[in-house]
C-alpha cells in the first residue's frame, strides 16, 4: 500500500512538473513571494519565453 | 506478443549492461560530484529533481510524432526489418547519443550542443551545427505538416475537431492568465473533456449536409490554412495559444502511449503484415528506395535521432540531480521511446497489408480510381477489394481511405483497431480512429508552433547582425518579417509536397530523415571529441560505431537521391524525365506552367540534400582532423568541463 502511495505521489510529481506547477511553486519560494494572479503572471512570461526558444522535438 | 517481449529484454540487457558499461567505465559518473542543477541551483532552470521525473519529462520532450509515422511508413519492407533497426539503432546508437550527450552537457553546466561543438571542435563547427538546425527544422515543419494536410484532407469530422483544439486553447490560455492563474493541470482536465467532445462533434458535422461542405478541405485548402496559422500561431503571445495546448498535447502524448503499450499487453494483435516485402527491392509504393539505406533513413526518430541531443543539452541537464541518475534519464528515455517506435510497428501491421498499402499508396502510383487502386495492389500479392476499404471507410467516418498518404491515417486506423479490440469493438472504431488522429495533429501543429517560432529567433538574430532592429524579438515589423520568412520557407515545401503527384512523403520524408541523421552525426562527432580530450580515446568505439553507420548510411542515401537514374529515386533523374516529357510535348499545355515548377522542386530538393551533405562533410572533416591532431600529440586536448565541487545534497532533498 505505501509503495502504490509512493508511485501515485511520483505520477503526480511528474504531472506537475510537466504542467510547470512544481516551477512555479519554487519560484515563488525562491522569491519569498506569495500566489496571485500577476505573480503568475510574472512567472509565465518569463518560463514560456526560455522554453519556446528551444525547439520541440521530432 | 513475442516482438514486444524480445524488444523489452534487449533494451534491459542494453540498459543493465552496456550503458552500465559506459556509465562506471567510460563516463566515469560520480555521485560525488556536483551537478549544475545543485551548483547553479535558481529555483527557475537549474533545479535539482527526483530522477524519475526527470526521467518523465524528458521522454515527454523528445517524444514526438517521428517514432510513430517513421515506422508506419517503413513497414512497406515487412515488419522484420524497420524493427530489428528501431530495437538495434537504439541500443548501439540513439540511446548512446542521447545519454553521452547529456553528460557532456552535464558536465559543462548545461551547455547546447551548438555551444559545445564551438568549445570542443571549433567555431566552424559551432556554427555548421547551428545552420543544420535551421535546415533542419524548415524540413520538418515542412513534412510534420503534410503528414497533417494528408491525415485531414477531405475529411470534415477530422477537420473539425482539429480545428477546434484552437478556440479550446485560446479558452484553457485565457483561463490560466486570468480566470484561475496557476492552475495548470485543472485547466489540461477541462481543456481535455472540451476536445474529446469535439471528436462527438466532429462526428455531427461530418453527418450534416449544412455544415460537412464547410470542413470538407482540398489538400492545397489545408495547407494554406496551415501555414495561415503557423504565421499567427508564432507571432501571438505564447500564452495564449501555444502554451495550454503543448501543456494539453503532453499529457494527451503520455496517456496514449501508456494507452497503446496497455491495449497491445491486452488485445495481444496478430501481425498481418508479411516479415518482409518484395520492396526490399526499392520498389515500394509508399517511398522509393531499397531497405539499404531507406529504411534507415525512414526511421529516424525511433532508432537515432539528432533532434534528442537538442533536448540533452537543453532543460535535462540542468535538473540532474546526481550524476549516475543520467543513466536512466538519458539511455532509458531513448529505449523507451524506442519502445514506443515498436507498438507504431505493430499497429501499422496489425492491418490487413491490402488495406495497409491502399491508404498509405499515393494516386501516381496506384492509381487514382478505387478499382484501378485495388487492382494493382492485389497483383502485387495483397488482396484487397473495393467493398472491404468502402465498409471500412464508413466505419470510421471517412467518405474514403484510399490515397491517405503520410502515414498517420494507418497508424490511427491501427491504433484504432487495437482500442476498439480492448473493447467496444466496431461501434466505436471511428471515436477511436478520431482520437488517434487528434493525437497526433494536436502534437504535430505544437510542432509548427514552436518550431516558426524558435526558426524566427534564429534568423532575428542572424538578421540583426546586418540591421540592428531587426534582431529585436520585440520590434513588431521584425517580428511579424522573420515570421512570414520562416512560414513561408517550410510553407514553399508543405505545398510542393501536396502537389507532388508522388505523394510528397516520397521526396520530402527522405530529406527530414537525412538531415536529422546527419545532426545525430554532428552530436556524435561532438561525443567523440569529449571522449578523446577525457583520455578516453580507447573507449572512442562506443560513439565512432554509430557515427560510420550513419555517415555510410545519410551519404548513401543523399547521393541517391540527388543522382539516382532513377526517377522515383533521384531528384534530378525526375527533373530530367519531367523537362523530356515537357520538350517531346507529351505533357499537356494546361499542364505545362506546373510541370516547370516540379522541374524546380526536384533540383531543390537536391540542392537541399548537397547543403546538407556539404555541411556535415565540412563538421567531420574538421573533428577528423582534431582527433588526429590530438591523437598524435601535435594538438592540446584540454577537457572543458567545469571543475569539480563536491555535492552537498542530501537524500531528502531528492
Amino acid at each position: 500500500m505505501r509503495r502504490l502511495a509512493a508511485v501515485a505521489r511520483l505520477l503526480l510529481g511528474l504531472l506537475r512538473e510537466l504542467a510547470d506547477e512544481s516551477a512555479y511553486r519554487r519560484h515563488l519560494a525562491a522569491h519569498g513571494a506569495a500566489h496571485s494572479p500577476e505573480e503568475w503572471r510574472r512567472f509565465c512570461d518569463r518560463r514560456l519565453r526560455a522554453k519556446y526558444h528551444r525547439a520541440k522535438c521530432c | 506478443m513475442w516482438l514486444v517481449v524480445a524488444s523489452v529484454c534487449i533494451y534491459l540487457t542494453g540498459f543493465r549492461f552496456y550503458a552500465k558499461f559506459i556509465a562506471a567505465k567510460v563516463m566515469a559518473l560520480d555521485n560525488t560530484r556536483a551537478t549544475p542543477a545543485e551548483r547553479l541551483r535558481d529555483g527557475h532552470d537549474f533545479e535539482p529533481t527526483n530522477k524519475w521525473i526527470v526521467f518523465g519529462h524528458h521522454f515527454a520532450a523528445i517524444a514526438g510524432p517521428g517514432p510513430l509515422v517513421g515506422p508506419t511508413l517503413a513497414a512497406q519492407f515487412g515488419y522484420l526489418p524497420g524493427t530489428l533497426w528501431i530495437i538495434i539503432g537504439a541500443v548501439i546508437g540513439g540511446c548512446v547519443q542521447d545519454f553521452v550527450i547529456l553528460f557532456c552537457s552535464m558536465r559543462r553546466d548545461g551547455k547546447s550542443l551548438g555551444q559545445m561543438a564551438r568549445e570542443e571542435i571549433g567555431r566552424v563547427g559551432g556554427f555548421t551545427a547551428l545552420l543544420t538546425v535551421l535546415l533542419i527544422m524548415i524540413i520538418l515543419l515542412a513534412v510534420v505538416a503534410l503528414v497533417v494536410v494528408n491525415a485531414l484532407k477531405g475529411s470534415p469530422w477530422g477537420t473539425f475537431t482539429i480545428a477546434a483544439t484552437m478556440p479550446i486553447a485560446v479558452l484553457m490560455g485565457l483561463y490560466l492568465r486570468y480566470w484561475r492563474p496557476g492552475k495548470v493541470l485543472e485547466c489540461s482536465v477541462l481543456g481535455f473533456v472540451l476536445v474529446v467532445a469535439s471528436i462527438f462533434g466532429g462526428q455531427w458535422v461530418s453527418q450534416s449536409p449544412a455544415w460537412a461542405p464547410w470542413f470538407t478541405l482540398s489538400g492545397i485548402a489545408l495547407a494554406w490554412a496551415v501555414i495561415v496559422y503557423g504565421f499567427f500561431a508564432s507571432a501571438l503571445p505564447v500564452w495564449l495559444l501555444l502554451a495550454p495546448r503543448d501543456y494539453l498535447s503532453t499529457f494527451v502524448k503520455l496517456g496514449v502511449v501508456l494507452m497503446l503499450g496497455v491495449g497491445i499487453l491486452f488485445v495481444r494483435p496478430e501481425l498481418k503484415m508479411p516479415a518482409y516485402t518484395q520492396f526490399v527491392d526499392g520498389t515500394g509504393p509508399i517511398f522509393a528506395g531499397k531497405i539499404f539505406p531507406f529504411c534507415f533513413i525512414t526511421i529516424a526518430c525511433g532508432a537515432i535521432s539528432g533532434f534528442h541531443s537538442l533536448i540533452s543539452s537543453g532543460t535535462t541537464p540542468k535538473m540532474i540531480a546526481r550524476e549516475w541518475h543520467a543513466w536512466p534519464v538519458g539511455y532509458g528515455s531513448m529505449a523507451l521511446e524506442s519502445f514506443v517506435a515498436v507498438m507504431a510497428m505493430i499497429a501499422a501491421c496489425v492491418m490487413q497489408p491490402g488495406i495497409y498499402f491502399a491508404v498509405n499508396s499515393p494516386a501516381g502510383i496506384v492509381g487514382a480510381a478505387p478499382e484501378q487502386a485495388v487492382a494493382t495492389i492485389t497483383s502485387w500479392g495483397y488482396p484487397v477489394d473495393v467493398p472491404a476499404m468502402t465498409e471500412l471507410a464508413r466505419d470510421v467516418g471517412e467518405e474514403t481511405l484510399f490515397n491517405r498518404t503520410g502515414g498517420a491515417p494507418s497508424l490511427a486506423l491501427g491504433m484504432a483497431h487495437i482500442f476498439a479490440s480492448s473493447g467496444g469493438g466496431k461501434a466505436i472504431l471511428g471515436f477511436w480512429y478520431h482520437f488517434a488522429i487528434m493525437f497526433e495533429a494536436l502534437f504535430i501543429l505544437t510542432i509548427i508552433d514552436a518550431g516558426t517560432r524558435v526558426g524566427r529567433f534564429m534568423l532575428q538574430d542572424l538578421l540583426g547582425h546586418l540591421h540592428k532592429p531587426l534582431g529585436r524579438t520585440g520590434w513588431l515589423p521584425g517580428v511579424i518579417g522573420a515570421s512570414a520568412a520562416v512560414v513561408l520557407a517550410w510553407g514553399y515545401f508543405l505545398v510542393q509536397g501536396v502537389r507532388d503527384p508522388l505523394g510528397g512523403i516520397n521526396s520530402l520524408w527522405p530529406l527530414f530523415g537525412i538531415a536529422n541523421q546527419l545532426l545525430a552525426a554532428i552530436a556524435l562527432c561532438v561525443a567523440t571529441t569529449v571522449l578523446i580530450k577525457m583520455h578516453r580515446a580507447r573507449y572512442m568505439w562506443i560513439t565512432c560505431i554509430p557515427l560510420a553507420w550513419l555517415v555510410v548510411v545519410c551519404y548513401t542515401a543523399a547521393i541517391q537521391k540527388i543522382f539516382s537514374g532513377l526517377p522515383r529515386v533521384g531528384f534530378l533523374a525526375q527533373a530530367e524525365q519531367l523537362r523530356t516529357a515537357l520538350e517531346s510535348g507529351k505533357i499537356a499545355a494546361a499542364q505545362a506552367a506546373a510541370t516547370r515548377q516540379q522541374i524546380f522542386n526536384n533540383q531543390l530538393d537536391a540542392a537541399v540534400c548537397a547543403i546538407f551533405l556539404i555541411l556535415v562533410t565540412t563538421i567531420l572533416a574538421d573533428s577528423i582532423r582534431l582527433w588526429i591532431g590530438i591523437l598524435s600529440g601535435n594538438r592540446e586536448g584540454r577537457v572543458t568541463e567545469s571543475p569539480f565541487v563536491l555535492s552537498q545534497l542530501r537524500a531528502e532533498e531528492l
